[in-house]
Protein backbone atom coordinates (compact mmCIF):
# COMPACT_ATOMS: atom_id res chain seq x y z
CA UNK A 1 0.00 0.00 0.00
CA UNK A 2 1.23 3.53 -1.05
CA UNK A 3 1.87 6.20 1.13
CA UNK A 4 -0.71 8.24 -0.43
CA UNK A 5 -3.37 5.69 0.05
CA UNK A 6 -2.46 5.18 3.99
CA UNK A 7 -2.68 8.62 4.49
CA UNK A 8 -6.20 9.06 2.65
CA UNK A 9 -7.92 5.66 4.61
CA UNK A 10 -6.59 7.69 7.43
CA UNK A 11 -8.15 10.51 6.62
CA UNK A 12 -11.32 9.28 5.99
CA UNK A 13 -10.94 7.59 9.74
CA UNK A 14 -10.27 11.01 10.48
CA UNK A 15 -13.75 12.35 9.33
CA UNK A 16 -15.71 8.98 10.45
CA UNK A 17 -14.07 9.96 14.32
CA UNK A 18 -15.13 13.59 13.94
CA UNK A 19 -18.63 12.58 12.77
CA UNK A 20 -19.20 9.94 15.68
CA UNK A 21 -18.21 12.88 18.02
CA UNK A 22 -19.86 15.73 16.56
CA UNK A 23 -23.37 15.37 18.12
CA UNK A 24 -21.87 16.14 21.27
CA UNK A 25 -20.39 19.03 20.46
CA UNK A 26 -23.33 21.56 20.15
CA UNK A 27 -25.45 23.37 22.78
CA UNK A 28 -27.30 21.30 25.69
CA UNK A 29 -30.58 22.72 23.92
CA UNK A 30 -29.66 21.68 20.85
CA UNK A 31 -30.02 17.94 19.69
CA UNK A 32 -29.02 17.54 15.60
CA UNK A 33 -29.85 21.09 15.09
CA UNK A 34 -33.11 20.91 16.79
CA UNK A 35 -34.00 22.14 20.09
CA UNK A 36 -34.84 20.16 22.77
CA UNK A 37 -34.60 19.54 26.70
CA UNK A 38 -31.31 19.40 27.62
CA UNK A 39 -31.66 16.16 29.48
CA UNK A 40 -33.44 15.07 26.10
CA UNK A 41 -30.13 13.30 24.78
CA UNK A 42 -29.74 11.30 27.60
CA UNK A 43 -33.48 9.61 27.35
CA UNK A 44 -34.24 6.99 25.29
CA UNK A 45 -35.68 8.82 22.25
CA UNK A 46 -32.27 10.66 22.01
CA UNK A 47 -29.88 7.66 22.60
CA UNK A 48 -31.72 6.17 19.54
CA UNK A 49 -31.03 9.03 17.29
CA UNK A 50 -28.04 9.21 17.91
CA UNK A 51 -27.07 5.20 17.84
CA UNK A 52 -28.70 5.48 14.00
CA UNK A 53 -26.73 8.53 13.11
CA UNK A 54 -23.29 6.99 14.26
CA UNK A 55 -24.66 3.68 12.39
CA UNK A 56 -24.83 5.49 9.35
CA UNK A 57 -21.26 7.18 9.55
CA UNK A 58 -19.28 4.69 10.29
CA UNK A 59 -20.86 2.24 7.42
CA UNK A 60 -20.49 4.93 5.28
CA UNK A 61 -16.92 5.28 6.42
CA UNK A 62 -16.16 1.84 5.92
CA UNK A 63 -17.65 1.55 2.62
CA UNK A 64 -16.07 4.35 1.74
CA UNK A 65 -12.43 2.99 2.72
CA UNK A 66 -13.21 -0.41 1.21
CA UNK A 67 -13.66 1.40 -2.16
CA UNK A 68 -10.53 3.11 -1.86
CA UNK A 69 -8.60 0.38 -1.18
CA UNK A 70 -10.12 -1.78 -3.87
CA UNK A 71 -10.70 0.43 -6.14
CA UNK A 72 -8.49 3.01 -5.67
CA UNK A 73 -11.12 5.54 -5.88
CA UNK A 74 -10.70 8.44 -4.13
CA UNK A 75 -13.47 10.69 -5.22
CA UNK A 76 -16.04 7.94 -5.08
CA UNK A 77 -14.84 7.25 -1.49
CA UNK A 78 -15.28 10.99 -0.28
CA UNK A 79 -18.63 11.30 -1.85
CA UNK A 80 -19.92 8.50 -0.54
CA UNK A 81 -18.28 9.47 3.05
CA UNK A 82 -19.56 12.84 2.45
CA UNK A 83 -23.54 11.72 1.25
CA UNK A 84 -23.64 9.57 3.91
CA UNK A 85 -22.50 11.88 6.23
CA UNK A 86 -25.50 14.28 4.87
CA UNK A 87 -28.16 11.38 4.75
CA UNK A 88 -27.43 10.58 8.55
CA UNK A 89 -27.53 14.02 9.97
CA UNK A 90 -30.87 15.15 7.83
CA UNK A 91 -32.41 12.03 8.97
CA UNK A 92 -31.34 13.03 12.16
CA UNK A 93 -33.21 16.34 12.22
CA UNK A 94 -35.83 14.52 11.35
CA UNK A 95 -36.52 12.45 13.99
CA UNK A 96 -35.39 14.75 16.59
CA UNK A 97 -37.96 17.22 15.06
CA UNK A 98 -40.80 15.13 16.99
CA UNK A 99 -39.31 15.81 19.92
CA UNK A 100 -38.75 19.69 19.62
CA UNK A 101 -40.01 22.08 22.41
CA UNK A 102 -40.64 25.44 22.26
CA UNK A 103 -37.41 27.82 23.34
CA UNK A 104 -37.69 30.02 26.06
CA UNK A 105 -39.43 33.86 25.22
CA UNK A 106 -37.22 35.57 27.39
CA UNK A 107 -33.97 37.81 25.77
CA UNK A 108 -31.26 38.97 27.92
CA UNK A 109 -28.44 41.12 26.79
CA UNK A 110 -25.99 42.59 28.90
CA UNK A 111 -25.55 46.43 28.35
CA UNK A 112 -22.16 46.28 30.33
CA UNK A 113 -20.40 43.51 28.25
CA UNK A 114 -17.33 44.35 27.16
CA UNK A 115 -16.32 45.10 23.93
CA UNK A 116 -14.37 43.12 21.34
CA UNK A 117 -12.02 43.28 18.73
CA UNK A 118 -9.66 42.10 16.75
CA UNK A 119 -6.09 40.91 18.02
CA UNK A 120 -3.66 43.75 17.90
CA UNK A 121 -6.16 45.98 16.01
CA UNK A 122 -6.96 46.29 12.50
CA UNK A 123 -3.21 46.87 11.51
CA UNK A 124 -2.34 43.27 12.12
CA UNK A 125 -4.98 42.11 10.16
CA UNK A 126 -4.41 44.36 6.99
CA UNK A 127 -0.76 43.55 7.60
CA UNK A 128 -0.77 41.08 4.86
CA UNK A 129 -2.88 41.80 2.38
CA UNK A 130 -0.36 45.62 1.93
CA UNK A 131 2.57 43.23 2.19
CA UNK A 132 0.84 41.42 -1.13
CA UNK A 133 0.56 44.67 -2.34
CA UNK A 134 4.19 45.74 -1.47
CA UNK A 135 5.15 41.95 -3.16
CA UNK A 136 3.02 42.92 -6.17
CA UNK A 137 4.98 46.31 -6.90
CA UNK A 138 8.48 44.78 -5.86
CA UNK A 139 7.65 42.05 -8.28
CA UNK A 140 6.72 44.87 -11.40
CA UNK A 141 9.67 46.89 -10.55
CA UNK A 142 11.83 43.66 -10.78
CA UNK A 143 10.30 41.75 -13.82
CA UNK A 144 13.75 40.54 -14.93
CA UNK A 145 14.77 38.60 -11.42
CA UNK A 146 11.42 36.52 -11.37
CA UNK A 147 11.64 33.01 -12.70
CA UNK A 148 10.44 32.29 -16.20
CA UNK A 149 7.83 29.91 -14.78
CA UNK A 150 6.06 29.73 -11.02
CA UNK A 151 4.26 27.31 -9.23
CA UNK A 152 0.50 27.75 -8.41
CA UNK A 153 -0.01 24.59 -6.36
CA UNK A 154 2.15 22.16 -4.33
CA UNK A 155 1.13 18.59 -3.25
CA UNK A 156 2.66 15.89 -1.06
CA UNK A 157 5.84 16.31 -3.01
CA UNK A 158 6.28 19.53 -3.76
CA UNK A 159 4.80 21.53 -6.90
CA UNK A 160 3.01 20.12 -9.12
CA UNK A 161 1.60 22.56 -11.27
CA UNK A 162 3.04 25.38 -12.75
CA UNK A 163 2.07 28.71 -15.18
CA UNK A 164 4.13 31.09 -16.84
CA UNK A 165 5.44 33.75 -15.15
CA UNK A 166 3.44 36.97 -16.95
CA UNK A 167 1.80 40.46 -15.69
CA UNK A 168 -1.81 38.59 -15.87
CA UNK A 169 -0.33 35.12 -14.01
CA UNK A 170 1.17 37.04 -11.15
CA UNK A 171 -1.46 39.57 -10.52
CA UNK A 172 -4.00 36.57 -10.66
CA UNK A 173 -2.00 34.80 -8.41
CA UNK A 174 -1.57 37.36 -5.86
CA UNK A 175 -5.36 38.67 -6.10
CA UNK A 176 -5.79 34.86 -5.23
CA UNK A 177 -3.78 35.36 -1.59
CA UNK A 178 -5.21 38.80 -1.65
CA UNK A 179 -9.10 37.40 -1.79
CA UNK A 180 -8.37 34.71 0.52
CA UNK A 181 -6.54 37.05 3.26
CA UNK A 182 -9.74 39.46 2.94
CA UNK A 183 -11.90 36.40 3.26
CA UNK A 184 -10.10 35.83 6.52
CA UNK A 185 -10.49 39.51 7.79
CA UNK A 186 -14.16 39.52 6.57
CA UNK A 187 -15.00 36.91 8.61
CA UNK A 188 -13.37 37.75 11.77
CA UNK A 189 -14.91 41.31 11.82
CA UNK A 190 -18.11 39.74 10.95
CA UNK A 191 -17.94 37.39 13.97
CA UNK A 192 -17.23 40.38 16.27
CA UNK A 193 -19.65 42.84 15.30
CA UNK A 194 -22.18 40.70 12.90
CA UNK A 195 -23.43 37.68 15.06
CA UNK A 196 -25.53 37.37 17.49
CA UNK A 197 -24.24 36.90 21.39
CA UNK A 198 -25.71 33.88 22.89
CA UNK A 199 -25.17 33.67 26.51
CA UNK A 200 -24.45 37.34 27.73
CA UNK A 201 -23.80 37.16 31.59
CA UNK A 202 -21.52 34.81 33.81
CA UNK A 203 -19.22 32.08 32.89
CA UNK A 204 -21.40 31.12 29.85
CA UNK A 205 -20.46 34.68 28.10
CA UNK A 206 -17.37 34.43 29.14
CA UNK A 207 -16.94 30.67 27.57
CA UNK A 208 -18.32 32.17 24.59
CA UNK A 209 -16.25 35.50 24.00
CA UNK A 210 -13.55 32.96 24.55
CA UNK A 211 -14.57 30.48 22.06
CA UNK A 212 -15.19 33.75 19.15
CA UNK A 213 -11.47 35.33 20.30
CA UNK A 214 -10.26 31.51 19.51
CA UNK A 215 -12.11 31.47 16.34
CA UNK A 216 -10.26 35.39 15.34
CA UNK A 217 -7.11 34.56 16.45
CA UNK A 218 -7.48 31.55 14.20
CA UNK A 219 -8.48 33.26 11.09
CA UNK A 220 -5.57 35.91 11.57
CA UNK A 221 -3.32 33.72 11.60
CA UNK A 222 -3.95 31.63 8.60
CA UNK A 223 -3.82 34.97 7.34
CA UNK A 224 -0.51 35.06 7.92
CA UNK A 225 -0.02 31.73 6.55
CA UNK A 226 -1.58 32.50 2.94
CA UNK A 227 1.36 35.27 2.23
CA UNK A 228 4.21 32.85 2.49
CA UNK A 229 3.01 30.82 -0.78
CA UNK A 230 3.08 34.42 -2.79
CA UNK A 231 6.61 35.36 -1.00
CA UNK A 232 7.58 31.66 -2.02
CA UNK A 233 6.38 32.39 -5.67
CA UNK A 234 8.77 35.10 -6.00
CA UNK A 235 11.96 33.93 -3.94
CA UNK A 236 11.52 30.20 -5.08
CA UNK A 237 12.64 28.82 -1.73
CA UNK A 238 14.05 25.15 -0.93
CA UNK A 239 11.05 22.22 -1.17
CA UNK A 240 12.06 21.44 2.59
CA UNK A 241 11.22 25.30 3.69
CA UNK A 242 7.73 24.64 1.63
CA UNK A 243 7.10 21.44 3.35
CA UNK A 244 8.25 23.39 6.64
CA UNK A 245 5.33 25.71 5.92
CA UNK A 246 2.99 22.75 5.31
CA UNK A 247 3.15 21.29 8.42
CA UNK A 248 3.44 24.47 10.26
CA UNK A 249 0.27 25.47 9.00
CA UNK A 250 -1.05 21.73 9.49
CA UNK A 251 -0.20 21.81 13.13
CA UNK A 252 -1.60 25.40 14.00
CA UNK A 253 -4.94 24.40 12.02
CA UNK A 254 -4.52 21.48 14.23
CA UNK A 255 -3.76 23.16 17.41
CA UNK A 256 -6.36 25.66 16.98
CA UNK A 257 -9.50 22.32 16.25
CA UNK A 258 -8.12 20.57 19.00
CA UNK A 259 -9.15 23.87 21.42
CA UNK A 260 -12.30 24.08 19.91
CA UNK A 261 -13.43 21.05 20.26
CA UNK A 262 -13.12 20.63 23.85
CA UNK A 263 -14.90 23.87 24.01
CA UNK A 264 -17.53 22.77 22.06
CA UNK A 265 -19.80 24.83 20.14
CA UNK A 266 -20.02 28.47 21.45
CA UNK A 267 -17.72 26.76 24.62
CA UNK A 268 -21.11 25.63 25.91
CA UNK A 269 -19.58 22.60 26.76
CA UNK A 270 -16.94 24.10 29.66
CA UNK A 271 -20.25 25.11 31.53
CA UNK A 272 -22.66 22.60 31.10
CA UNK A 273 -21.86 21.22 34.28
CA UNK A 274 -21.87 23.99 36.05
CA UNK A 275 -25.15 25.44 34.79
CA UNK A 276 -29.09 25.46 35.94
CA UNK A 277 -30.61 22.58 36.40
CA UNK A 278 -34.66 22.62 35.97
CA UNK A 279 -34.71 25.81 34.01
CA UNK A 280 -38.31 25.89 32.75
CA UNK A 281 -37.94 26.67 28.94
CA UNK A 282 -34.32 25.94 26.94
CA UNK A 283 -32.56 28.80 25.39
CA UNK A 284 -31.48 27.15 22.29
CA UNK A 285 -29.03 29.46 20.26
CA UNK A 286 -32.13 32.04 20.33
CA UNK A 287 -32.53 31.18 16.52
CA UNK A 288 -36.02 29.84 15.25
CA UNK A 289 -35.96 26.22 14.45
CA UNK A 290 -38.39 26.67 11.37
CA UNK A 291 -35.61 28.61 10.10
CA UNK A 292 -33.08 25.78 9.74
CA UNK A 293 -33.30 24.10 6.74
CA UNK A 294 -31.99 20.50 7.13
CA UNK A 295 -30.82 21.80 10.06
CA UNK A 296 -28.03 22.92 7.99
CA UNK A 297 -28.68 26.03 6.25
CA UNK A 298 -30.13 29.29 8.15
CA UNK A 299 -32.41 31.43 6.36
CA UNK A 300 -34.09 33.97 8.51
CA UNK A 301 -34.69 37.66 6.57
CA UNK A 302 -36.48 38.49 9.67
CA UNK A 303 -32.35 37.94 11.43
CA UNK A 304 -30.18 41.25 11.41
CA UNK A 305 -27.15 38.76 11.90
CA UNK A 306 -25.26 37.98 8.75
CA UNK A 307 -23.26 35.21 11.06
CA UNK A 308 -24.56 32.79 13.26
CA UNK A 309 -23.71 29.91 15.25
CA UNK A 310 -24.09 26.91 13.54
CA UNK A 311 -26.65 24.21 15.24
CA UNK A 312 -24.50 21.20 14.32
CA UNK A 313 -20.85 21.16 14.48
CA UNK A 314 -18.54 24.25 15.55
CA UNK A 315 -17.93 27.48 14.32
CA UNK A 316 -20.21 29.79 12.12
CA UNK A 317 -22.77 30.07 9.36
CA UNK A 318 -24.11 32.35 7.44
CA UNK A 319 -27.64 33.81 7.37
CA UNK A 320 -28.95 32.83 3.29
CA UNK A 321 -32.03 35.12 4.60
CA UNK A 322 -29.58 38.37 4.87
CA UNK A 323 -29.21 40.01 1.45
CA UNK A 324 -26.26 41.86 3.41
CA UNK A 325 -25.06 37.98 3.49
CA UNK A 326 -24.62 38.02 -0.13
CA UNK A 327 -23.08 41.53 -1.45
CA UNK A 328 -20.76 40.50 0.99
CA UNK A 329 -19.93 37.11 -0.22
CA UNK A 330 -19.59 38.75 -3.77
CA UNK A 331 -16.94 41.47 -2.51
CA UNK A 332 -14.85 38.61 -0.99
CA UNK A 333 -15.00 36.07 -3.64
CA UNK A 334 -14.61 38.52 -7.02
CA UNK A 335 -10.83 39.03 -6.47
CA UNK A 336 -10.43 34.88 -5.73
CA UNK A 337 -12.55 34.11 -9.14
CA UNK A 338 -10.88 36.97 -10.68
CA UNK A 339 -7.13 35.72 -9.50
CA UNK A 340 -8.59 31.75 -10.58
CA UNK A 341 -9.47 33.27 -13.93
CA UNK A 342 -6.17 35.21 -14.67
CA UNK A 343 -4.19 31.95 -13.53
CA UNK A 344 -6.06 29.78 -16.07
CA UNK B 1 -26.85 45.69 33.90
CA UNK B 2 -29.25 42.93 31.98
CA UNK B 3 -31.63 44.38 29.34
CA UNK B 4 -34.39 41.54 29.25
CA UNK B 5 -37.40 40.88 26.81
CA UNK B 6 -40.13 38.97 26.36
CA UNK B 7 -41.06 38.03 22.66
CA UNK B 8 -43.99 36.45 23.61
CA UNK B 9 -45.29 39.80 25.16
CA UNK B 10 -48.49 41.65 24.06
CA UNK B 11 -46.05 44.49 24.43
CA UNK B 12 -44.20 45.82 21.64
CA UNK B 13 -40.09 44.61 21.69
CA UNK B 14 -39.19 48.48 21.24
CA UNK B 15 -41.50 49.72 24.11
CA UNK B 16 -39.72 46.93 26.40
CA UNK B 17 -36.63 47.96 25.13
CA UNK B 18 -37.41 51.72 26.98
CA UNK B 19 -39.24 50.25 29.98
CA UNK B 20 -35.98 48.30 30.69
CA UNK B 21 -33.71 51.14 29.81
CA UNK B 22 -35.77 53.71 31.81
CA UNK B 23 -35.70 51.27 35.15
CA UNK B 24 -31.59 51.18 34.84
CA UNK B 25 -31.80 54.98 33.97
CA UNK B 26 -34.33 55.92 37.34
CA UNK B 27 -32.66 53.65 39.55
CA UNK B 28 -29.32 54.59 39.02
CA UNK B 29 -27.83 51.47 37.57
CA UNK B 30 -26.93 53.42 33.78
CA UNK B 31 -25.11 56.73 35.50
CA UNK B 32 -24.50 60.20 32.95
CA UNK B 33 -22.03 59.81 30.71
CA UNK B 34 -22.08 55.73 30.08
CA UNK B 35 -22.24 54.82 26.74
CA UNK B 36 -24.87 52.42 25.50
CA UNK B 37 -24.28 49.77 23.47
CA UNK B 38 -24.26 50.68 19.73
CA UNK B 39 -27.67 50.41 17.66
CA UNK B 40 -26.61 47.20 15.75
CA UNK B 41 -25.18 45.26 18.29
CA UNK B 42 -28.29 45.66 20.80
CA UNK B 43 -30.36 44.85 17.72
CA UNK B 44 -28.35 41.24 16.63
CA UNK B 45 -28.09 40.35 20.57
CA UNK B 46 -32.08 40.62 20.51
CA UNK B 47 -32.97 39.30 16.77
CA UNK B 48 -34.58 42.44 16.06
CA UNK B 49 -34.69 45.10 13.25
CA UNK B 50 -32.26 48.23 13.73
CA UNK B 51 -34.83 50.45 13.17
CA UNK B 52 -36.95 48.99 17.08
CA UNK B 53 -33.73 49.85 18.81
CA UNK B 54 -33.01 53.16 17.33
CA UNK B 55 -36.97 54.11 17.80
CA UNK B 56 -36.36 53.20 21.25
CA UNK B 57 -33.18 54.96 21.57
CA UNK B 58 -34.63 57.92 20.43
CA UNK B 59 -37.43 58.04 22.68
CA UNK B 60 -35.74 57.91 25.59
CA UNK B 61 -33.34 60.77 23.96
CA UNK B 62 -36.43 62.61 24.00
CA UNK B 63 -37.41 62.14 27.39
CA UNK B 64 -34.06 63.66 27.82
CA UNK B 65 -32.45 60.69 29.03
CA UNK B 66 -29.70 60.45 26.19
CA UNK B 67 -27.80 62.17 23.79
CA UNK B 68 -27.72 60.24 20.22
CA UNK B 69 -24.64 60.92 18.10
CA UNK B 70 -23.92 59.76 14.52
CA UNK B 71 -20.38 58.88 15.23
CA UNK B 72 -20.20 58.56 19.32
CA UNK B 73 -23.45 56.36 19.50
CA UNK B 74 -26.15 57.03 22.49
CA UNK B 75 -24.72 58.09 25.77
CA UNK B 76 -26.74 58.57 29.24
CA UNK B 77 -26.83 62.40 29.79
CA UNK B 78 -27.56 63.88 32.87
CA UNK B 79 -31.44 64.97 33.39
CA UNK B 80 -33.03 67.39 35.13
CA UNK B 81 -36.01 66.18 37.16
CA UNK B 82 -39.20 67.41 35.65
CA UNK B 83 -42.11 69.72 37.36
CA UNK B 84 -44.57 67.58 39.14
CA UNK B 85 -47.08 66.33 36.44
CA UNK B 86 -50.47 67.83 36.58
CA UNK B 87 -53.33 66.00 38.39
CA UNK B 88 -54.95 64.51 35.01
CA UNK B 89 -51.38 62.87 34.21
CA UNK B 90 -50.87 61.83 38.38
CA UNK B 91 -54.72 60.15 37.48
CA UNK B 92 -53.68 58.60 34.13
CA UNK B 93 -50.58 56.63 36.16
CA UNK B 94 -52.52 56.01 38.95
CA UNK B 95 -55.13 53.82 36.88
CA UNK B 96 -51.87 52.07 34.80
CA UNK B 97 -50.58 50.72 38.07
CA UNK B 98 -54.45 49.57 39.14
CA UNK B 99 -54.35 48.08 35.67
CA UNK B 100 -51.46 46.40 36.38
CA UNK B 101 -52.29 45.30 39.24
CA UNK B 102 -56.02 43.72 37.79
CA UNK B 103 -53.80 42.38 35.26
CA UNK B 104 -51.17 40.19 37.69
CA UNK B 105 -54.49 38.84 39.33
CA UNK B 106 -56.13 38.17 36.20
CA UNK B 107 -52.90 35.70 35.35
CA UNK B 108 -53.19 33.76 38.62
CA UNK B 109 -50.76 36.10 40.63
CA UNK B 110 -51.48 35.46 44.48
CA UNK B 111 -53.17 38.81 46.01
CA UNK B 112 -50.42 38.54 48.65
CA UNK B 113 -47.81 38.33 46.51
CA UNK B 114 -48.65 41.06 44.66
CA UNK B 115 -48.82 43.04 47.80
CA UNK B 116 -45.46 42.22 48.42
CA UNK B 117 -44.17 43.14 45.14
CA UNK B 118 -45.61 46.61 45.33
CA UNK B 119 -44.26 47.24 49.28
CA UNK B 120 -40.69 46.33 48.01
CA UNK B 121 -41.12 49.21 45.31
CA UNK B 122 -42.67 51.62 47.48
CA UNK B 123 -39.95 50.59 50.09
CA UNK B 124 -37.25 51.06 47.53
CA UNK B 125 -38.48 54.60 46.21
CA UNK B 126 -38.32 56.09 49.56
CA UNK B 127 -34.78 54.87 50.74
CA UNK B 128 -34.05 56.22 46.96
Amino acid sequence: MSGEMILFVAFLLLIGGLSHIVPGLTRPDLFFAVTVAPEFRRTTGGQRILRRFRAIVWSSTLVAIAIQLLAGMPLAAGLILGGGFLWALVSSHGRALAYAVSPSPILEVDLAAPREGLPGGPMVAALPVLFLGGLGLWAGLHWDRLPRRFPVHWGLHGADRWVATTPATVAGFLALFAGMCLLSIGVAWGLLHWSRRISTSGEGAAAERGFRRRIVQLLIVTEYFLVLPAWFTVFQPSAAAVNVWGLALTAVIAAFTVSLLRGGQGGSRATVAAGPSGRPAPKGDRTPDACWKWGLLYVNPADPSILIEKRFGVGYTLNFGNRWTWVMLALVLVPVAAGLVLLR
Amino acid sequence: MILRIDLQSSIPVYRQIVDGLRILLVNGEMKAGDQLPPVRRLALDLGVHFNTVAEAYRTLEREGWLEIGRRSGARVVSRAVPEYADPETGETFQRRLRELAAEMQARGFPRDRIARELRCLAESLERS
